[in-house]
Formats: structure tokens, C-alpha cells, sequence
């Protein structure tokens, strides 16, 4: 009996499972990157205080420790393993491909969470019990474990993206993975990105403590103007170097919205610069209630669309250019010795191979046909559209919109032939086809 | 499931080291984490009684925000120390343990909400108890049944992914194929035994909270002695009813005289023996370590068992050795690992025994360790950028 390796199928109804990751993806983005920016700020502060003799500070630093670790630590340590494990539920064979490639690459970040985890707390509530020098070496070794767990992480992520150079394919090596011409340029877009986000917290905090030490307060709002703006001129200069090291397939997804996102950034820009400018020139001005709209801008306007974005621009891929969205192997890599599936799939067709598939409808039938059209229509598509007349998530609706049989069957060979670059070539199947056609034609969208 | 499905859902990847290094792993990552969910339940569950007493006992004043703190940091690192099995299992287990995620998507989902709101709650039942205010309790209660919830999830998971015979029958009942995600399988006595460990682990805390602050002039001898004894009871008590859990659990599935199954027996009468004489807690401590490995080892032993029967067996998982990347992950965790860890114990351990501030740079100890964690840190990062370096410049000239 010939199976492919699919899993069962989960769906979620009208926002596809996808969502689910970019609700998750996105809170988890604002706290792990806080938390790894304060965790360099905590010992730029930390060096500060203690070379300048600046006990004042030292509140300070307890206040904005209580903030990361409430914020940053119970929601980012939360989201973190929940990025994961939503991700298992909506693309099983993406994440299986991560683990097997890189599983000592996480191991390795483990080792560095272990390390926060216990170091946060002492961090935190020994400020107070431990002498100064100590506790300035604790949170240079926090800081360093902190850019670690980035360090690991940004090759694997990277990886989705694509593995950036060729050698992974013969090699089938974990660093020629892990080390393409992408990792770097988004390490430090991440880093600056980080730099700014502390400071942007930062603001929060200062501009909270004025009514008990003004003096102070509007210091490290100044100071935390300029170290935001040094983070955001590292993010905006990396964008433009990370962009330039992005796949082919990448840019001919990111051309459907170009223009809306250039303006969606320059706005962005423009509308920040002010603010950091605002904190350096008038600290005074900066008001806790602006601070906290400033981060919920940030979370919607730049963190979500940033998301759906690198989500769409890795389409056709869940990761490595091996795997598509749909669960599907779409090409050899003869260093791990992975075989394509597509022809197989265009031979035999999705229902006999994949393993989930209910006795009864193996076989197309007249009585089935329309089921068997819906199942295959999600098992192909929906990964990345949602299927319903109220579907929200790049949804079919729109796209087949007004569309016959005969119509959507063109569509479909067209797909098949990779006549659409950011779609997978899933080639099926006469009677495949002719099913999923069927089904969609049924919902006349 | 027959084998050659099971076999075909494998990462056609295969693993990149030998599978009974990943077996070992799971077995040791799991005990740790299974030691600090029991350790948060336990210390939750006890301060949520004394924060009914209020102020109205002098010593449970005391102890209770103490018990809450142990939660609290507790959650944090049982959350930490469950990302190395998660890792571990779906490197041997893949086709279980993303067969029970997709079945139970929707649950997965849910997990890491109630995570999120019942950890949120755990903090705010921390402020409203230094508050003192009256009520926290009622605030606490909720956050442990949540959390608890969250237990009851991660249960889900497990079995249902040990449960291949009945997968077809999940997704398709009736040859009907459901997509939803709503999943859930529980095994009650299973489930019973493992939580029930919570109380046990409580006492034996008590018991090494006492004995460690007993050094301490600060604390006096009555709030020693009543917590010694506290734990003393909860830690009998606590045994008797897991030692019956686990029992009926074995006979249930037919385990009962298997080797494992008795050495945990003994191990839990050692303890029960260890815990009431309470000469040192610390050594029941080490026992209660071995226990706790045994019992996961007991979870694999049923696994490992399941899959064999059907024809799957992890060591026949194809090996696509990778060099680089475990000296990587060996070297950090032996290296960085231990003298890391060990330099932020020593110091937490030290801070708690001292009255006042603690100088670490007169502590030979800690002063060494911290300088060694952080020049192993900064060598490992210049490490990682040349690697990175020598790589990308191999592969793109
Ligand atoms: C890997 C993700 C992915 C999968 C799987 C996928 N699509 Fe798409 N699809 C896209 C993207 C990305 C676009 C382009 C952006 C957009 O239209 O929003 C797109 C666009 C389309 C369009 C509009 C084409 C155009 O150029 O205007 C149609 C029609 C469509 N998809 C149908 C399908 C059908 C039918 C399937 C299942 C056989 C499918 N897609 C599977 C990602 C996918
Ligand atoms: C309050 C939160 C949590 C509680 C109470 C909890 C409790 C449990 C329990 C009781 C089990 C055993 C289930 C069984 O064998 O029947 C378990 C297993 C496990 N937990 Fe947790 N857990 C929590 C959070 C987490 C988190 C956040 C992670 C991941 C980061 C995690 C990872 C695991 C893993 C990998 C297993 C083993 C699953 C298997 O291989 O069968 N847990 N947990």
C-alpha cells in the first residue's frame, strides 16, 4: 500500500488555523523581543549605575525588572512553547521538519531559557540583597544568555523562510541550514527591533515614575528617546539589507502589496521618529497613557502586518523550499535523503495516499463526490485560504468569485502546472480535480 | 493503525542522532519538568488553605506568602523545563504526538490561553495576598483550577497519543471525517496517580523549607518545628494515597509486577519510611529524585510498549547523523549549562541563608563561578559568529 506521511487534518472554521498562529506569533513577537531588549538595557542601565555610582537608578531598574517579568516573562515563556504547539496543530509535517533538522539547535536555546528563567528571578528580587558588583556581572551574563536564545533561534526561522544557499540540498547538514545568507541581516533587524521595543518600554516606566521623582524620571526619558531611536535606525537599515537576501518567490508575493506596505512603514517611521524625538527634546511631554498607545501601535500596525507578511512571503513554503504549506514534499534534498511526493500524488491521487482518509472515500463515487471534493479542497488549499461563503483568511470567496466548473478546473491545471508561483504545484488527479471544481462551483461564491 | 502507516508518518528527515539518546532525554527532561508542575500544584494548593486562615495564625502568616512565591516560581520553571521533552518526543514519537495535536487542535489552542490567563491570575492572587485585603483566596482558587485545567490538557495529549487503535475511530467516526479539533481522552487513574504526587512533594518542600531556614536567627524555633511537622504529615498522608492511585493504575493495565512497577513501590516505601523519620530531608529529596525518574520511566516503559506491539519501534528510526550541532548543543549544556546554573543556585541558595546583603565578590565561589559563566558566554558567542562566518563563506564562493 503506498501512504505519504499526512496527518490528520485540523481546521478552524472562517480564519483557518493560520490565524491562530498569528494571534499567538504576534503577542509573542512583543514580549520576546522586550525581554531580550531589556535584558541589554537592564545592563546598559546596570553599568551606568554602578561606574557613575547612580544608586537612584536601582528602583528604576526593580520597577522595570517587576514589568519584565510579569509582561515579558509569564506572557513571552507562555507564547513561546504556544507558537509551537499551535503551529503542530495547523502544519504538523512544517514543525516536524524544524525538529528533525535542528532539534540540538533548540536543545541548545534550552539550555539558555533554563538559564533566564532562574536568572530573571534572582535578577529581580535580589537587587536589593546582593552587592552591587555582583549584580552588575549577573545581568551582563543575562543579557549575553538573552541575545543567545535570539542567536539560535533567527537560523531556524530563517530556515522557513529558505535555507539561503544550496549546500543544505547535498549536504543536508544542520549549519549549512541554519547559516544562510538570511540568518544574519535578520538577526539584526531582530536586534534593533529589540533595542527600540526597550525603549519604547522604557518610556512607559519613566514617564510613570514622575510623581515620585520627576527629576529622574524625565533623564531616562530622554535617555530612553535616544536609545530607541538608535534601535529603530538599526531595524530600518537591516530591513533594507534583509530584504535583499529573500528568495525569488519571496518578492513575487510581496509585489501583490507592495505599495501598501512601503506606506504602512514610512508612516510608521515617520510617525516614531517624532516620538523619540518628542522623548529626547520634551520629556516632559511624554504622558504613561501615550506610551501605552504608542505599544499597542507598534502590536497592530507594525508586529501583525510584519507577521502576515514574512508568513506570506515564505508561500509556497512552511519551510526549507522543501515543504509546502499544504503538508506536502515538493522536492528532493538528497543530503537527509527526502524523496518528492508530487508524483507520486499526481499518479495516484490524495485520497489514496494520505493515510487519514476514511475508507469511503478513497474512491471517488457520484454519491460521494461532493465530500470528497470538500475534504480534498481543504486538504489542498486551506492552509492558506479559507474555504467558506464568510471565510476570512485570504479567502476563496474572493478569489473564485463568480467562477463555473469549467472555470475553476482552468484555475486549478493552471496551479497544478506551477503556473502560479506562490501557490503549491499540486498537480492531481483527473478525478481529483474534477471533484474539488465540483465542490467549489457548489458554493457558488 | 497498522505499522507500515505508522512508519510512513515518521519525518522522512529521520533523526539526526541515535533514538535511545532522545529515549534517555525525554525520560530525564520529563522527571524535571513532572517535579516542578508537582512542586507548583502542591505549594498552590496549600497556600490557597493557609490564605483562608488569614492573619488570624502567626505561623501560617508567614508560610503563606512563602508557599505562593514557591508557586509562582515554580510555574515559571515547570513551563521552561517542559520544552525539552516537547522537543524530545516529537523527535522519536512524531507520528503520536502530531496525530494527538491535530486531533486535539482546538485544545492546543486553548491550552496556551488558559496558561496565559490562569498564570495571569496566579500574580494577581499573589498582590491581592501581600494586599491583604481578604479574598485573595477566592482569586487563588480560580488560578489553581485553571491551571489545574491546563493539567487536564496536557493529559489529553498524552494519551490520546498513545491511543494509535482508535485514531481513525477520533478523526472519522463513522467514516465521517471531523476536523474540529475538540478531541479529549482522559485516563482517570493515570491522571489521578500523577496529580496526587502534588501532595507528597508539598511536604517533603515543608520539610526542606524548614530545615533550610532553620539556620536562620530570624526565624524562630516554634515556626521551624510547626512547618517540619506540617510537612511530616502532608508527606504520609500524601504517599499513602498516591502509593493506592498508582497502584490501581498498574492493575488496571496489567503492569503491576512488572520490575519498574515494584522498584517504584519500594522507592515510595523508602520515602514513606525517609519522610517520617524526617532526620534529613535532603536525602529524601535525592530518593524522591529517583522515584520521580522511575515514574517517567514507567510512562515510556507503556509507550514504548503500545508502539512495539504495533510494529514501531524507535530504534529502528532511520539515523541521519549530525555532528556539528550536538557538540554544539553538549558543549553548551555541559559547559555553559552546569556552570551557569550552579553559579545562580549558589548564589540564590547563599542570599537565602544571609541576613542582610550578601557580598558575592568575597564568596570565592560565586565570584569564580560568575566570572567563568561569563567568559564561557562571551567565547561561545564569538564561537557562533565564526562558525556562522567560515559556513556562509564555504557555501557562497
Ligand atoms: C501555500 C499557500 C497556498 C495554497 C496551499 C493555495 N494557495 Fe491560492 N493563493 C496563495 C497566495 C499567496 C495567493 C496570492 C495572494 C492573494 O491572492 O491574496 C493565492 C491566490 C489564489 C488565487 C487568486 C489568483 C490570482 O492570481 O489572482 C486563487 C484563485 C487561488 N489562490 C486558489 C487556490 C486553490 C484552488 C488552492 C487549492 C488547490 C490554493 N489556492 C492553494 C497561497 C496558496
Ligand atoms: C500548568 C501547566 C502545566 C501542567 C499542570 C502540566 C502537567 C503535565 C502532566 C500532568 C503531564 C503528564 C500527562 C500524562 O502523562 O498523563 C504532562 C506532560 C507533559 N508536559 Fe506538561 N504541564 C504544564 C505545562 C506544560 C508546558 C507549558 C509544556 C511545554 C512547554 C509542557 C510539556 C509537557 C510534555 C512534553 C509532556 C509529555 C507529553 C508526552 O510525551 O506524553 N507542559 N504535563
Amino acid at each position: 500500500m503506498d501512504v505519504i506521511g499526512q496527518f490528520p487534518l485540523f481546521y478552524f472554521p472562517d480564519y483557518g488555523s493560520a490565524w491562530m498562529m498569528g494571534i499567538t506569533g504576534t503577542i509573542h513577537i512583543l514580549a520576546s523581543h522586550t525581554s531580550v531588549g531589556a535584558a541589554m538595557l537592564f545592563a546598559f542601565l546596570a553599568r551606568k549605575a554602578y561606574k557613575e555610582n547612580r544608586t537612584d537608578y536601582y528602583p528604576y531598574m526593580k520597577k522595570y525588572g517587576m514589568f519584565l517579568l510579569i509582561f515579558s516573562y509569564v506572557i513571552g515563556s507562555i507564547t513561546g512553547p504556544g507558537i509551537w504547539y499551535t503551529a503542530t496543530a495547523a502544519s504538523p509535517r512544517g514543525i516536524s521538519a524544524l525538529i528533525h533538522n535542528f532539534v540540538w539547535v533548540w536543545a541548545t536555546e534550552w539550555v539558555f531559557f533554563v538559564y533566564e528563567v532562574i536568572g530573571v528571578f534572582i535578577l529581580v528580587y535580589f537587587i536589593n540583597k546582593i552587592d552591587k558588583k555582583t549584580h552588575l556581572q549577573l545581568t551582563y551574563t543575562f543579557a549575553l544568555a538573552s541575545v543567545g536564545t535570539l542567536a539560535l533561534i533567527i537560523g531556524i526561522i530563517s530556515f522557513m523562510m529558505w535555507p539561503g544557499t544550496e549546500a543544505y540540498y547535498t549536504t543536508g547538514s544542520a549549519s549549512d541550514a541554519f547559516f544562510g545568507v538570511n540568518t544574519f541581516p535578520h538577526m539584526f533587524l531582530r536586534i534593533g527591533f529589540m533595542i527600540m521595543m526597550s525603549g519604547v518600554i522604557g518610556l512607559l516606566i519613566s514617564s510613570s515614575m514622575r510623581k515620585d521623582n520627576a527629576e529622574l524620571s524625565y533623564e531616562l526619558s530622554k535617555k530612553m528617546g535616544y536609545i530607541s531611536l538608535f534601535g529603530g535606525f538599526v531595524t530600518l537599515l537591516s530591513f533594507i539589507w534583509y530584504m535583499g537576501t529573500l528568495p525569488q518567490n519571496a518578492h513575487a508575493v510581496f509585489a501583490f502589496s507592495k505599495d501598501a506596505i512601503i506606506q504602512n512603514r514610512i508612516v510608521l517611521t515617520v510617525a516614531f521618529s517624532l516620538y523619540f524625538a518628542l522623548a529626547v527634546f520634551k520629556p516632559k511631554m511624554i504622558h504613561p497613557a501615550m506610551a501605552t498607545a504608542m505599544i499597542f501601535v507598534i502590536l497592530i500596525g507594525g508586529l501583525w502586518s510584519g507577521e502576515k507578511l514574512r508568513e506570506s512571503m515564505r508561500k509556497p513554503y512552511v519551510a526549507g523550499q522543501y515543504m509546502y504549506s499544504n503538508q506536502i514534499i515538493s522536492r528532493d534534498v538528497a543530503g537527509k535523503g527526502i524523496k518528492n511526493e508530487l508524483p507520486i500524488i499526481a499518479e495516484k491521487g490524495l485520497l489514496a495516499l494520505n493515510p487519514f482518509v476514511p475508507k469511503r472515500l478513497k474512491v471517488i463515487t457520484t454519491d460521494n463526490k461532493l465530500e470528497a471534493g470538500k475534504l480534498l479542497a481543504k486538504m489542498a488549499c486551506s492552509n492558506c485560504h479559507s474555504l467558506e461563503k464568510t471565510g476570512v483568511f485570504r479567502p476563496m470567496k474572493d478569489r473564485l468569485v463568480g467562477m463555473d466548473k469549467e472555470g475553476i478546473k482552468a484555475i486549478l491545471y493552471t496551479i497544478g502546472d506551477g503556473g502560479m508561483s506562490y501557490m503549491p504545484a499540486l498537480k492531481l488527479p483527473e478525478a481529483e480535480y474534477d471533484a474539488i471544481a465540483e465542490y467549489f462551483a457548489s458554493l457558488k461564491y | 493503525m497498522d505499522a507500515s502507516v505508522l512508519l510512513a508518518l515518521r519525518d522522512p528527515a529521520g533523526v539526526p542522532f541515535y533514538p535511545i539518546i532522545f529515549q534517555v532525554l525525554y525520560i530525564l527532561t520529563w522527571a524535571l519538568h513532572a517535579a516542578f508542575v508537582l512542586l507548583s500544584l502542591g505549594s498552590m494548593g496549600l497556600s490557597i488553605y493557609g490564605a483562608t486562615k488569614g492573619q488570624s495564625d502567626s505561623h501560617w502568616k508567614k508560610l503563606t506568602p512563602h508557599l505562593i512565591q514557591t508557586g509562582k516560581i515554580s510555574i515559571s520553571i515547570l513551563i521552561v523545563l517542559g520544552v525539552a521533552p516537547l522537543l524530545f518526543t516529537q523527535v522519536i514519537y512524531d507520528p503520536n504526538w502530531y496525530v494527538a495535536n491535530t486531533l486535539s487542535g482546538m485544545w492546543v489552542f486553548i491550552f496556551i490561553y488558559t496558561l496565559v490567563v490562569g498564570y495571569s491570575m496566579y500574580y494577581w492572587y499573589y498582590y491581592a495576598n501581600k494586599a491583604q485585603k481578604g479574598g485573595d483566596y477566592i482569586i487563588g482558587i480560580i488560578s489553581f483550577a485553571i491551571l489545574v485545567f491546563a493539567g487536564i490538557l496536557m493529559h489529553n495529549f498524552a494519551v490520546t497519543s498513545i491511543m494509535p487503535e482508535q485514531w481513525m475511530q477520533m478523526y472519522a467516526p463513522n467514516g465521517v471525517v471531523d476536523d474540529s479539533g475538540w478531541t479529549f481522552n482522559v485516563n482517570i487513574l493515570r491522571l489521578a496517580f500523577l496529580v496526587s504526587l502534588s501532595i507528597p512533594v508539598v511536604g517533603i518542600f515543608l520539610q526542606n523549607y524548614s530545615r533550610f531556614l532553620s539556620t536562620r536567627d530570624d526565624f524562630d524555633k516554634s515556626y521551624i518545628s510547626y512547618t517540619a511537622k506540617l510537612g511530616t504529615n502532608i508527606a504520609i498522608i500524601g504517599l499513602l494515597i498516591s502509593a493506592v492511585a498508582f497502584v490501581l493504575w498498574m492493575l488496571k493495565i496489567g503492569y503491576l509486577l512488572n520490575p519498574l512497577s515494584i522498584a517504584i513501590i519500594i522507592g515510595v516505601l523508602v520515602l514513606l519510611y525517609f519522610s517520617k523519620m524526617n532526620k534529613n530531608s535532603y536525602i529524601t529529596t535525592l530518593v524522591l529524585v529517583v522515584v520521580a525518574l522511575l515514574i517517567s520511566g514507567m510512562r515510556e516503559l507503556i509507550r514504548f510498549d503500545i508502539m512495539s506491539n504495533l510494529g514501531y519501534s524507535i530504534y529502528d528510526y532511520p539515523v541521519n547523523l549530525e555532528i556539528p550541532t550536538i557538540a554544539m548543543f553538549l558543549l553548551t549544556f555541559v559547559v555553559m549549562g552546569f556552570t551557569g546554573v550552579g553559579y545562580l543556585l549558589s548564589m540564590a541558595w547563599k542570599v537565602g541563608k544571609n541576613e542582610g546583603i550578601f557580598d558575592g565578590t568575597k564568596d570565592a565561589l560565586v565570584s569564580k563561578l560568575g566570572k567563568y559563566t561569563l567568559n564561557i558566554m562571551v567565547a561561545w558567542m564569538v564561537i557562533y559568529f565564526g562558525w556562522g562566518i567560515v559556513i556562509l563563506f564555504n557555501n557562497t564562493l
